[in-house]
């Protein structure tokens, strides 16, 4: 198994009554009045010294993500994080779990993007292809929900020949037409870096990430116990095309707090859950289906989207009610672990991204959380899934030049 | 009520529900289709022949596929009323149903004798914003259409026959085809064709119409050379249906002049 070290860079400052003076933390909750840039200043760079600490605690990958207008999520641009990241990080894999194509004109933009930074940062590029969430992308950047999936899709497969082409082309598409396609620079991963597909629960999306091999991550906020019918539709898509249900073509993401004690890590990351799932999870069900983006075979399926689930979710969550309907998988080590194995036996995940950060956290807290984790749990977990073979990851060859300035004197 | 299926010379096939007798008239219906207990077509339908294309889209998503703008939605109509033979036809039209309406006297002004908007979308004015349709559950949006916030009369009814997804199935795709047209506002341009439209010309309004302020009217009136103008007291945007009585009075001998 792999362990990626995610963050959504809250916004640590959001007031008690958040919950009730706002109608939510997405799409229009006034920035002037909530955000002290100061404050952001700061965030910004504990988040970042976060993650650098992840590569060095021994995770495999750190991930970053995009959100428009979200006072839970500070990055409209993961791009700039890992831009950042890259100078300062020399072995992880940096997870992209932004750009959503669709919101890109030129979509070429991305692919430009995810290639600089493939080359900066010596082949360390995951490219994350999310459709977005409405919030992004239809009420924040304005798209059209009822062509959103198709300008995805044909963005998507832009990129990809921009990426693959022997020469320079014409695209001709419904969405984007471009005379000259001939993308500089190209990425250091050939043909270019592995493709994630972040995915909410649409059914189309299992089929089209099999049939284009690309891997298909769960992004839950809910754990384990409510994402195992959703990747269970998902193999059962694997299986029903003929493809080998390699645990590598699946991601999962889950909120994790590891303390010496059950108690303790009540005691300690009690409080910050709390601040994420009640404040920061506040979303306004105005916004969370608009018509269109949920596609008539997903509403007959009646596979309910993660920010719709979000929205109907009752307020005032207890620590009792996270930790036991899975949301956070928290406790000493050992019951970490005991979890997190039935979660790999379940869900067949052998990409596992872990959020050590939430709500509003504090460095000390996140570091200790973190290295708990990398050291009490990953060892008892990584032999898990060995014998397959991980194609949807950076190849650790060649090995590149790591920056002058984080070189040895 | 009669429905067929007709070919366009386009290619596609387009619903037409056909009820009543006497002069032909057109229906662009709004954002809840044609349904079969739908009273106000009934009404008309005691004194017209009612031609009712179904919009693209409301039966199946896959009509819109080619059909990407308002230009080329206007062009479908267009193509409708050719292969209806209609040379020339009054035509009426509801909400978005009254959008398509003005589109397609805009864009092919001779083919329409008479025109009548009621509760008509598709302009915006920055002082006075159209409310977000979208922005909200829409399984709630009759707070936002009808007056008193709740569906009246037979529109009140649901259809036992389909099932409670099916019914939110039929809801979300007919917002799907609004929102195709209208995302993120309702603002396509039609403000800079309405000059274009020539017949004479009726706009009907709702004075507490949740959805669109009433200082819109006044911009569909005056964009229409000769254009007049009705707002009815009380009723909000679902007017045909809130007040049937009072918008046939005035409706009904303005489609039959000539």
């Amino acid at each position: 198994m792999k362990f990626h070290w995610f963050h959504l860079m809250p916004y640590p400052d959001l007031p008690d009554d958040f919950r009730q003076r706002y109608a939510g933390v997405w799409v229009d909750p006034p920035v002037r009045e909530l955000f002290d840039p100061k404050r952001g200043h700061a965030a910004y760079n504990d988040y970042l010294d976060e993650l650098e600490h992840a590569e060095r605690a021994g995770f495999d990958g750190i991930c970053v993500n995009e959100h428009h207008q979200n006072a839970y999520g500070l990055m409209p641009s993961p791009n700039l994080m890992v831009a950042a990241l890259a100078r300062r990080t020399t072995r992880a894999k940096l997870v992209i779990m932004g750009n959503s194509p669709a919101l890109y004109n030129p979509p070429i933009r991305v692919a430009e993007e995810m290639a600089m930074l493939d080359v900066l940062s010596g082949g360390r590029i995951v490219s994350g292809f999310p459709v977005g969430t409405p919030m992004d992308t239809t009420f924040c950047y304005g798209e059209n929900p009822a062509t959103l999936r198709e300008k995805y899709r044909e963005a998507v497969a832009l990129i990809l020949r921009a990426w693959t082409e022997k020469r320079p082309f014409a695209f001709n598409g419904k969405y984007t037409q471009l005379r000259y396609v001939n993308v500089w620079p190209q990425p250091m991963q050939q043909p270019h870096p592995p493709i994630w597909i972040p995915g909410g629960g649409s059914v189309e999306t299992w089929d089209w990430c099999v049939q284009n091999d690309f891997l298909y991550a769960y992004l839950s906020y809910f754990g384990y116990k409510a994402g195992l019918a959703t990747m269970k539709g998902f193999w059962e898509v694997v299986d029903k095309l003929g493809v080998a249900a390699n645990p590598y073509r699946a991601g999962f993401l889950q909120f994790v707090a590891v303390a010496d004690s059950d108690a303790e890590a009540e005691r300690l990351y009690a409080k910050h859950a709390l601040y994420f799932y009640n404040r920061c999870l506040h979303i306004s069900p105005s916004f969370a289906n608009p018509p269109g983006y949920t596609s008539i075979a997903t509403m007959r399926k009646g596979i309910e989207g993660q920010v719709a689930r979000a929205a109907a979710m009752s307020p005032d969550l207890t620590w009792k009610d996270i930790v036991e309907r899975g949301y956070v998988v928290a406790g000493s080590a050992a019951t970490v672990v005991d979890r997190l194995n039935d979660m790999a036996d379940a869900m067949r995940v052998g990409h596992l991204m872990v959020l050590c950060h939430f709500g509003d956290m504090p460095k000390d807290k996140v570091y200790q959380n973190t290295e708990r984790f990398a050291r009490d749990v990953i060892p008892k977990l990584r032999p898990r899934f060995n014998e397959w073979e991980d194609k949807w990851w950076p190849k650790d060859a060649p090995p590149v030049q790591a920056p002058a300035s984080l070189q040895p004197a | 009520m009669k429905i067929e299926t007709i070919q366009l010379a386009s290619g596609r096939s387009q619903q037409i529900v056909r009820v009543g007798a006497g002069p032909d008239l057109v229906w662009l219906h709004g954002l809840h289709g044609v349904p079969a207990h739908d009273p106000f077509v009934a009404e008309l339908a005691k004194r017209f022949s009612v031609i009712a294309p179904i919009a693209p889209g409301f039966n199946d998503l896959a009509e819109l596929d080619d059909i990407r703008d308002v230009h080329d939605l206007a062009l479908h109509y267009d193509d409708i009323l050719t292969a209806l033979k209609l040379d020339r036809v009054c035509v009426i039209g509801h909400s978005f149903g009254a959008m398509i309406a003005a589109e397609l006297a805009a864009h092919v002004p001779a083919r329409v004798a008479r025109l009548a908007l009621l509760s008509p979308i598709g302009v915006w004015r920055d002082d006075h914003p159209v409310a977000d349709l979208f922005g909200r559950p829409y399984t709630t949006i009759d707070k936002l259409i009808w007056a008193g916030g709740t569906p009246i009369g037979k529109m009140g009814v649901r259809d036992a026959s389909a099932g409670p997804v099916e019914s939110l199935v039929t809801l979300a795709r007919g917002m799907t085809v609004v929102a195709k047209f209208l995302w993120p506002l309702p603002d396509k341009g039609l403000h800079r064709r309405l000059y274009r439209i020539t017949s004479p010309s009726l706009v009907m309004s709702g004075a507490k119409d949740p959805l669109v302020p009433r200082s819109y009217a006044e911009v569909f009136r005056a964009g229409m050379h000769g254009a007049k103008a009705i707002e009815i007291a009380g009723a909000g945007h679902m007017l045909p249906y809130e007040q049937t009585d009072v918008v046939c009075k005035d409706l009904l001998p303005f489609m039959q002049t000539d």
